[in-house]
């Protein structure tokens, strides 16, 4: 068995239209077998494109991309065989004209799977994605949903080795999403398939992955942009704010002029019951909001979000948070050093590259 | 005009322009195929020929094919003017650019998605091809079936290159343009609806194709 299902080094992709200027640039990547790996980032951070990458459907213009130990891109034979253990779902499916059973059987077919064993695949797949009985439905008037729950059946009826989810729950509703996520850990689980999906969602992310690749303008970045923000920095000097909202300041260190994009690691932000005797005095880089939702993960990590004059994401441990005594509706105050805030791009997120 | 005649007409009608759809078609799709799928310098050149070249008058090509096959030109010595072949190889030049452009349009129009999904699905290369094909399989069988249509009610290059010679090259299209010079418009009439029945069936068939997409 390789040690890596997915090794990537010096990895660099440009689109070939002359109007693009983005690049995916990626020092090194590892995907062991088994992993669940989330890309996170805002639009335009290159998850879909690094997607695209591992599912071999666009090829790196400079560097070396590995999948299971050999180069999927040796011959028109390999890239085939690759692709048919690595399939991706894309965040807008396409389906097939037909039936839903046509769209569940077409790589089936491509792989000779025997077609006394089709019926059993299609059944179980579907049911996976609550959609037991569709077989015989037709694709056409099927909501963005549907679809995508369709298109996700397809990928699962080919019990692949690698699935690549291009925000798989994008379309469908929180309850069901959360269903979804529990067929994707119970899949990478009992079938050992490695899962690769991009979320805007860290939530979601921390919720299911094992690792997490935080993207920005096709870079690797060290944290989520949950907390991301943009506006004009003014200066001082020695040091510089944004206003993402007029008369709310987001200060950092040293000089800085223009548009910016900063965002701050959920897990460097202090968070405070608003009555705790410990809790900030009104200040630099001090928020006060109210907690509108609340979760934990399998690390014992609570995602908080609090939502004043600007939402955050707030990730502390249970303990901790337990111990300030912090509900759900609960007032806060919340905290971060000018140190903490990272700029990341002179413009606003969200351009094409997804 | 005595039945047999009439018969041999719409028989060599429906060979010479069915033929000429069939070479056409396996010409023009995988060109156009080429065309929707890449993008190259000098693409745009080649639609533009492509539709200025739909527009190329009958007599036009039968012109040049008749310069081409005659006794004196560069492939006189084929001996093909005035045989059905020369009517089939002329009209397969009339209806490619038509082909081409429809079927192009209709490749074009095919979602960008399709091929990518069928890659990922593990389709090779010419899999994902026929994905995209059978994807428009309809709005094909319209450039196919209008390409015949065009073949088939046509007069210039059956009467230049065939020569309307009686129960050999005489077709529904010359035997009507005979027929009005003798002056027996009725015959002429006749033959013109002969040649409408044989239009309709070609959109019964389209209809047809059209009803099967819209129950998918």
């Amino acid at each position: 068995m390789n040690e890596f299902a997915y090794r990537l080094e010096d990895i660099r992709y440009a689109y070939p239209s002359p109007t693009s200027s983005f690049s995916l640039e990626l020092e090194s990547l590892r995907v062991g077998p088994g992993e669940i790996l989330a890309l996170v980032g805002p639009n335009g951070a290159g998850k879909t494109t690094l997607l695209m990458l591992l599912a071999f459907l666009a090829r790196p213009g400079r560097g070396r991309l590995e999948f299971r130990g050999g180069d999927p891109w040796a011959n028109e034979d390999s890239v085939v065989r690759a692709r048919r253990a690595a399939v991706l779902v894309t965040h807008h499916p396409y389906l097939f004209k037909g039936t839903v059973a046509d769209n569940l059987s077409f790589g089936l077919r491509l792989r000779n799977i025997p077609e006394a064993e089709r019926p059993e695949r299609l059944r179980s797949a579907l049911a996976l994605v609550e959609l037991e009985g569709w077989e015989r439905k037709s694709v056409s008037g099927l909501s963005a949903g549907q679809a995508q729950r369709v298109a996700l059946a397809r990928a699962l009826a080919l019990r692949p080795q690698v699935l690549l989810l291009d925000e798989p729950t994008a379309n469908i509703d929180a309850g069901l999403g959360l269903r979804m996520e529990a067929v994707l850990r119970e899949v990478s689980r009992e079938s050992g398939t490695t899962v690769v999906f991009s979320t805007h969602n860290f939530s979601q992310a921390s919720r299911l992955a094992d690792a997490i690749l935080y993207l920005s303008e096709g870079r690797r970045v060290e944290f989520s942009h949950e907390n991301c923000f943009s506006g004009t920095a003014a200066t001082d000097g020695r040091q510089s704010w944004i206003e993402p909202r007029p008369g709310v300041r987001i200060c950092f260190p040293g000089e800085t002029h223009g548009h910016v994009t900063c965002v701050i690691n959920p897990a460097d932000i202090r968070l405070f019951a608003a009555d705790d005797t410990a809790a900030p005095s009104p200040g630099r880089n001090v928020f006060g909001g109210r907690v509108t939702r609340m979760e934990t993960t399998d690390a014992a990590i609570a995602l908080v979000r609090a939502s004043g004059s600007l939402t955050f994401r707030i990730a502390l441990p249970v303990a901790e948070l337990e111990a300030k005594g912090i509900s759900l509706s609960r007032d806060v105050l919340l905290r971060f050093e000018p140190e903490s805030v990272e700029i990341v791009g002179p413009r606003t997120p969200g351009n094409s590259h997804d | 005009m005595i039945f047999r005649e009439l018969a041999l007409a719409i028989w060599v009608s429906l060979k010479t322009s069915g033929l000429a759809a069939l070479v056409a078609s396996a010409l023009a799709v995988p060109a156009a195929l080429f065309l929707a799928g890449r993008d190259f310098r000098g693409k745009r050149l080649v639609l533009l020929i492509n539709q200025t070249w739909m527009a190329a008058p009958t007599v036009v090509i039968g012109l040049l094919f008749y310069s081409l096959l005659s006794r004196s030109g560069p492939l006189g010595g084929l001996g093909l003017l005035y045989t059905q072949a020369a009517m089939t190889v002329g009209q397969i030049f009339l209806i490619l650019p038509l082909i081409v452009g429809f079927s192009y349009t209709a490749l074009w129009q095919v979602d960008k998605r399709a091929r990518l999904t069928a890659l990922t699905l593990g389709a090779s290369r010419r899999q994902a091809g026929w994905v995209v094909l059978r994807e428009a399989k309809y709005a094909l069988l319209i450039a196919v079936l209008a390409g015949f249509a065009r073949a088939i009610s046509e007069v210039g290059i059956a009467m230049m290159l065939g020569g309307n010679i009686r129960n050999a090259t005489r077709n529904i299209t010359t035997s009507i343009a005979l027929e009005t010079a003798k002056g027996e418009f009725r015959n002429g009439v006749v033959l013109g609806a002969v040649l409408l029945v044989i239009t309709l069936g070609i959109n019964l068939l389209v209809q047809t194709g059209l009803r099967g997409r819209d129950k998918e």
